[in-house]
């Protein structure tokens, strides 16, 4: 097993358990990268509430990300500083998972995630349940050597249609080969949705922070709602991202998101941006 | 008669609410008798946040695949179906449980997985107003 569960696993030890109930757990941010992006802080949340559920039910069966009815973003975390995981289950069976949970950093919550629910799928379409059970145990003892992700990039995004201020399209090209697909997942790769949603929160950024808009420096993502991920995106599939301004107003912008391959939609959000100078 | 047509008017502004925020459309688009596949293009995913979203609402809880359960009523699963395809019963069964569905639409031969694309909003008040009869019995 070496080297599995690294390129793409957010937890190094789970400090607190109650099966199918609740967990804690903590994960350092190595100090070599860049930057850790909330979606990734999200990613990390869901993991966690993964490795409950999948415990409850003997690891036959697995989530896989479905649906999120809020985001909230209320800060970062730097390279070096130690994520700190919580969530709690509200149901779980072997058809489906529905959890909230959230991150911290030095007892500041940065994110939460409320309402999430996401189907139960075959574990043995994706993973070996012997290993991951394996995995569980080490998370829950020892823990797992902290620092081992190594970063996964961001992909090229490829402008393709500008509507003014109102909407962009954007073309992201899935890697055929990326170290992320060995862990998500070792026995179908599947591009995780919330790289996709990193890629298309960059469309949503770009839109918002337009030209035509008075106001000079960063708007801030403060909300995602209505995530749902209708279908897998599989690695060489070719997305459109398309962020389209529902309101704005001095203070907020809301923009809705939908990715597509070819005529299918894959995922749909909205999110909402707070304008410069505006606080939490 | 499970329910009279009060009994599906007290719950239906809600349930249409909560149809038309998962599916993300507007609450007029919602009829009580449209097919949330074919006609509000739901899927399978949008049952789930449905029954989800349903609970939150009426603080019920609904367990999942209860309305194909409820369907079968006490047909065992081979009385209900043979080979993924519904038995004569079961169609029978069927139009009396799902009595809000026009007979018509319910043809033979009937595939399992085809049954939730009979599913009208009005099948998720029924769901509903069971659940909630079940809480007052529990």
């Amino acid at each position: 097993m070496s080297g599995k569960y690294s390129a793409f696993t957010f937890c190094d030890r789970i400090i607190e358990f109650v099966p199918a109930t609740s967990a804690r757990a903590v994960f350092l941010v190595p100090a070599h990268l860049g930057e850790f992006a909330a979606c990734l802080v999200a990613e990390a949340v869901g993991q966690l509430a993964a490795w409950v559920s999948m415990a409850h039910i003997g690891f036959r069966g697995r989530p896989v990300a479905a649906l999120a009815g809020e985001t909230r973003y209320f800060g970062a975390v730097g390279a070096g500083q130690t994520l700190g995981l919580d969530i709690a289950i509200e149901h779980c069976d072997e058809e489906s998972v529905a959890y909230s949970g959230r991150a911290t950093v030095e007892g500041h919550e940065i994110l939460r995630l409320t309402d999430c629910v996401a189907p139960m799928l075959p574990q043995r379409d994706y993973d070996e349940p012997e290993d991951l059970a394996q995995q569980f145990e080490l998370l829950r003892g020892p823990g797992a050597l902290p620092g081992r992700f190594a970063g996964c990039g961001r992909p090229a995004l490829t402008p393709v249609e500008v509507e003014g201020d109102k909407r962009r399209v954007t073309r992201l090209d899935v890697p055929t080969d990326a170290d992320f697909f060995s862990d998500h997942f070792p026995r179908r790769p599947v591009f995780p949705a919330t790289l996709l949603l990193d890629s298309a929160i960059r469309v949503a950024c770009e839109l918002v922070a337009s030209p035509s808009r008075s106001c000079e420096g960063h708007w801030r993502l403060t909300r995602m709602t209505h995530l749902k991920m209708r279908d897998f995106v599989l690695p060489g599939q070719s997305l459109a991202l398309m962020a389209e301004l529902l309101a704005t107003s001095d203070e907020t912008a809301r923009v809705g998101l939908t990715a597509r391959v070819g005529e299918r939609t894959v995922a749909t959000a909205r999110v909402e941006f707070e304008a410069p100078g505006e606080s939490r | 008669m499970e329910f009279s047509k009060e009994d599906i008017a007290a719950v239906y502004p809600k349930v249409a609410a909560t149809l038309a925020d998962a599916l993300g459309c507007d609450v007029d688009q919602v009829k009580l008798d449209a097919s949330l596949i074919e006609d509000l293009q739901a899927e399978s995913i949008d049952f789930l946040d449905l029954v989800f979203r349903l609970e939150r609402a009426f603080k019920v809880k609904i367990p999942r695949g209860k309305i194909i359960e409820d369907a079968r009523g006490e047909l065992s699963e081979v009385e209900f179906e043979q080979r993924g395809v519904l038995t004569e019963a079961a169609l029978i069964r069927l139009k009396s449980f799902l009595s809000e569905v026009p007979p018509e639409r319910i043809k033979s031969p009937l595939k399992a997985t085809e049954i939730p694309r009979l599913f009208t909003p009005e099948t998720f008040c029924k769901v509903v107003l069971r659940a909630q009869r079940a809480q007052v019995m529990a």
